[in-house]
């Protein structure tokens, strides 16, 4: 009386779709000294105000997710790097007067801040993402544009301290419901006035996002979580242009940048990126195509990203992209991109082949070592001073609840430090880099500057749900250094989208004026370059924004030169 | 055709019967002869006298299984899981309907129970690990592969799909481990050879992912799968021209690769061999017309050339062939499971 027996072979041939990728070995330490070493000065610094996003335990949405950039900026004239951190909310809400807000740390010169949010009048709530700066009146005072989830703010600085909300009279609040995230400074076509590109993440609305775990778009790994991005509606990206009067007007449709659809973009950079004088837009883009908007000369853009190798990896796969630096890592005179990604997956390292065209140099420079993280903010900057710009990343996972479960991944991750060794190739010195690098927190926005003005580059780091970090170089190398700070006078003041060659040793580096870039988030606008050995800076050449090209006399080193427009040789 | 004559005859006589037993014995013999309207009738007979009767309730939920009629299989399946707990052919044919029917969470439930009956079932745990994978539940399903190894370790699948099972859990550490282990125990294996050389070079260990995928090649040349993986490889290093032979042996074993096809045109576009790229993309989107990765290295083609116009067409067949076939740029690096026998 037995049964007919059990089923016939039973067969599933599978394709798994997994990106999975596994760190790649690590080539044997260059056993180099690395003077480098980051200490967490936040605290004692008096950075006493503490970052919100939603809930630290388990986030609902993605609005809870993406966190918040932060900005150097020397908003009174004082020669010292003042410090901005945009601030977010909570689903809930908060008890009157108990909202946290935005903040700005004005630089007391001797290794504290003191918080100047109320009497700048920068102390607006709500849901804040990202930070741009640039002066927009050309008056030589940094002008702030502050991205949300919901009416953006431009605040013009009037150079007594204080900050005047000219949002609406500028016109570049955007739709009252956007969720906008990136934004940066540009001069695109070159009246001298800088115009403001912003980028939109999604068209989030809380009413009809759908709950962790209730869709195959709400699940990681088996557990549910918030969903998204994928399934939600795209962001979009907007183009206003300066009219020079205190007005903008939204050019977003003429300058070809609304005919492209179906992004969910995040940190905008302006930069020449095909070396035509004109100055470019490339938008990194979380699990969609990143964008690249190239400059047609003529007051349009066209979007290029596909046809020049720098929307996906090089296999052609969408990644999660978060986060841009821009620099020339291999010292070619051409820039280059690193773009931070989502976990399981390498960051990019686009190489500059000329021409706007590139190629993703990740394997071969060795950077595709540490995928287990999500990144976020990251910059080139040359840490060591040798005339080679190093890089830093910062990184935190989007889902809290990783903290309860038993896998490998973690929300709160530490820092990455890679030192460019020179021949094309970096190396992962983290461990090497001092105990700021080691802090494990789930970071977001990251701004690189030099606060206490000694020639080595500091990291102001944004941390969900806790304090910020201000990681401050005490290193100790023999290196000479340099930093270039341009003004603009035909060019915006900013000097936004110029670009500085410095010759010091028989070697030349190239690096660039940049609004936003890292994660959401604005560097001290001043160019550090490292000299190495060279006690001398030989020549100097600026390309400024407006396509001239001037040439300035070598200077001494280890000092800050101000260059101004016009007063060079053609 | 005598003997089914007479097992009728005989199932013809219990048929008149009201007890259960003969009941459903006699439908057994009728579904063995594929009379399945009159065992049918035999088995709800049965059950009418005795509603949880385990062999009417199993027998019939399978003909119901193995004739595709999932719905009407399934309840009867989970009636004699549940009128005997303990049969392990129960759980692990409600299991398989159940995964049939979309519902892969209760289908691991139920062969999870099997195991318990049944603990040594190699089958049931290869057949587990593929769909734990499937609903990324990773740590378990490596955790299952690895006990199917330890109690099958003569077989090389067993070593497959324990690497491929770690692999997707992330842990690429015990996948060359594994991977390492069977090119060791299996040396005249060109996939064990394989897949040791994959793991090498996924791990960015070139120089010897490249012998072992040319030792691979060595034991069978007509495994499209090393040369594929070794130009893959070289490409990637910005060793075009030596990756070209390669990818051209991949596409001569199989004919319709479309990634070794779309990597050998990497290797031209890396030797600035434009004509030869564009000749080699045209062919694979003749082939493919549905692969959204040659139309993309033809935008780039294009406006390195200066063809802008041309670039931007290539570039929005490409994007649009993406979002109609989101997965076909999945399987690359992403290698299927080993086929469980």
């Amino acid at each position: 009386m037995g049964a007919l027996g059990v089923a016939a072979a039973l067969v599933w041939a599978q394709g798994v779709a997994t990106r999975n990728a596994p760190p790649v070995a690590r080539p044997a330490p260059s056993g180099r000294p690395w003077p480098v070493s980051f200490v967490d000065i936040a605290k004692s610094a008096g950075l006493d105000m503490r970052f919100a996003s939603g809930s630290e335990v388990s986030k609902k949405y993605i609005i809870e997710a993406n966190g918040s950039g932060v900005a150097f900026l020397d908003y009174d004239n004082d020669g010292l790097q003042d410090l901005f951190l945009v601030n977010g909310s909570r689903l809930e809400g908060y008890p009157e007067g108990q909202a946290p807000a935005n903040h700005l740390y004005r630089n007391l010169g001797d290794g504290r801040f003191r918080d100047v949010t109320r009497e700048a009048g920068l102390a607006r709530t709500g849901w804040g993402n990202g930070v741009c700066i640039g002066d927009i009146d050309n008056d030589g005072n940094e002008d702030l544009y502050v991205t949300y989830w919901g009416p953006n703010a431009l605040y013009r600085n009037t150079g007594k301290g204080q900050f005047t909300d000219i949002t609406d009279a500028a016109g570049v609040a955007g739709p009252p419901a956007e969720w906008s995230s990136g934004c940066t400074f540009i001069d695109y076509d070159r009246d001298g006035y800088l115009d403001l590109f912003v980028t939109s993440y999604q068209g989030f609305d809380l009413a009809k996002a759908p709950l962790p775990g209730k869709a195959s778009n709400c699940e990681w790994k088996g557990m549910p979580v918030f969903c998204g991005p994928r399934g939600l509606p795209f962001g979009t990206a907007t183009l206003y242009r300066n009219r020079g009067d205190g007005t903008f007007e939204d050019v977003s449709k003429q300058a070809g940048i609304r005919s492209v659809e179906g992004y969910y973009a995040f940190t905008a950079v302006a930069a020449d990126l095909n070396q035509d004088g004109w100055t470019d837009l490339y938008v990194a883009c979380d699990s969609t195509p990143s964008l690249f908007f190239r400059n047609n000369r003529n007051g349009t853009f066209t979007e290029i990203a596909t046809e020049t190798g720098i929307a996906f990896n090089e296999h052609g796969f969408e990644q999660g992209g978060m986060g841009i630096a821009v620099g020339d890592y291999d010292n070619d005179g051409r820039l280059d991109l690193l773009k931070t990604n989502f976990t399981g997956d390498y960051p990019n390292l686009y190489r500059g082949l000329g021409g706007g065209i590139f190629e993703d140099a990740v394997l071969k420079a060795g950077l595709a070592i540490n995928p287990q993280y999500v990144g976020w903010g990251a910059g080139f900057a040359d840490l060591d001073n040798d005339g080679w710009k190093d890089i830093v990343q910062v990184n935190g996972h989007v889902y809290p609840e990783l903290d309860q479960s038993k896998g490998q991944e973690k929300y709160r991750n530490p820092r990455l430090v890679y030192r460019n060794l020179g021949n094309g190739k970096f190396e992962d010195v983290s461990a090497l880099s001092g105990p700021g690098v080691g802090e494990r927190r789930s970071s977001r926005g990251a701004a690189f500057g030099d606060f206490d003005n000694d020639g080595r580059v500091d990291v102001l780091v944004m941390n969900m749900g806790e304090e910020p970090a201000l990681l401050h170089h005490q290193g100790h190398g023999a290196n000479h250094w340099i930093k270039v700070k341009l003004r603009g006078t035909r060019s915006n003041r900013s000097a936004i989208g110029a670009l500085v060659t410095v010759e010091s040793g028989g070697r030349k580096q190239v690096d660039a004026v940049l609004g936003q870039s890292s994660y959401v988030s604005q560097n001290d606008s001043r160019l550090h370059f490292g000299l190495g050995q060279a006690a001398r800076v030989e020549r100097i050449v600026v390309r400024w924004p407006n396509g001239a090209v001037e040439e300035f006399p070598g200077v001494a080193a280890d000092r800050l030169v101000l260059l101004e427009e016009g007063s060079g040789a053609k | 055709m005598r003997s089914s004559l007479l097992t009728l005859l005989a199932a013809s006589a219990l048929a008149q019967s009201n007890d259960p037993a003969l009941l459903s014995d006699a439908a057994r013999q009728y579904a063995l002869v594929r009379q399945y309207e009159e065992a049918e009738r035999l088995w709800n007979r049965a059950l009418e006298i005795a509603p949880a009767y385990f062999p009417a309730l199993f027998n019939m939920g399978f003909m119901y299984y193995t004739r595709g009629q999932l719905d009407k299989a399934e309840p009867l399946l989970d009636r004699a899981a549940k009128a005997s707990p303990l049969d392990f052919n129960a759980r692990y044919t409600l299991g398989a309907a159940l995964v049939k029917l979309d519902r892969r969470d209760d289908a691991l439930r139920h062969w999870r129970e099997a195991l318990k009956i049944d603990p040594g079932h190699v089958r049931l745990m290869q057949i587990m690990v593929v769909e734990y994978s499937k609903g990324r539940y990773f740590q378990e399903a490596a955790a299952l592969a690895k006990r199917a190894l330890g109690l099958r370790p003569a077989d090389p699948n067993s070593y497959f799909l324990a690497i491929k099972a770690y692999q997707d859990s992330g842990d690429s550490a015990s996948a060359l481990e594994i991977a390492r282990q069977a090119a060791q125990k299996f040396p005249q294996s060109a996939r064990a050879s394989f897949e040791y050389g994959f793991h090498l070079q996924k791990l960015g260990r070139v120089e010897e992912a490249i012998t072992h995928l040319k030792r691979a090649m060595a034991a069978d040349p007509k495994y499209e799968e090393p040369p594929f993986f070794l130009g893959d490889l070289l490409v990637r290093q910005g060793r075009h021209e030596e990756a070209i032979p390669f990818l051209r042996a991949a596409i001569q074993n199989r004919a319709d690769y479309v990634p070794a096809r779309v990597a050998l045109a990497r290797a031209l576009m890396g030797w600035e061999k434009w004509k030869e790229a564009i000749a080699e993309l045209e062919e694979t989107i003749r082939m493919d017309p549905s692969h959204p990765q040659p139309h993309l290295l033809l935008s780039q083609i294009y406006f390195r050339l200066g063809d802008e116009e041309r670039a931007a067409r290539e570039k929005t067949v490409s994007l649009r062939l993406r979002r109609e076939n989101p997965t076909v740029l999945e399987a690359v690096q992403g290698r299927p499971f080993p086929e469980t026998k």
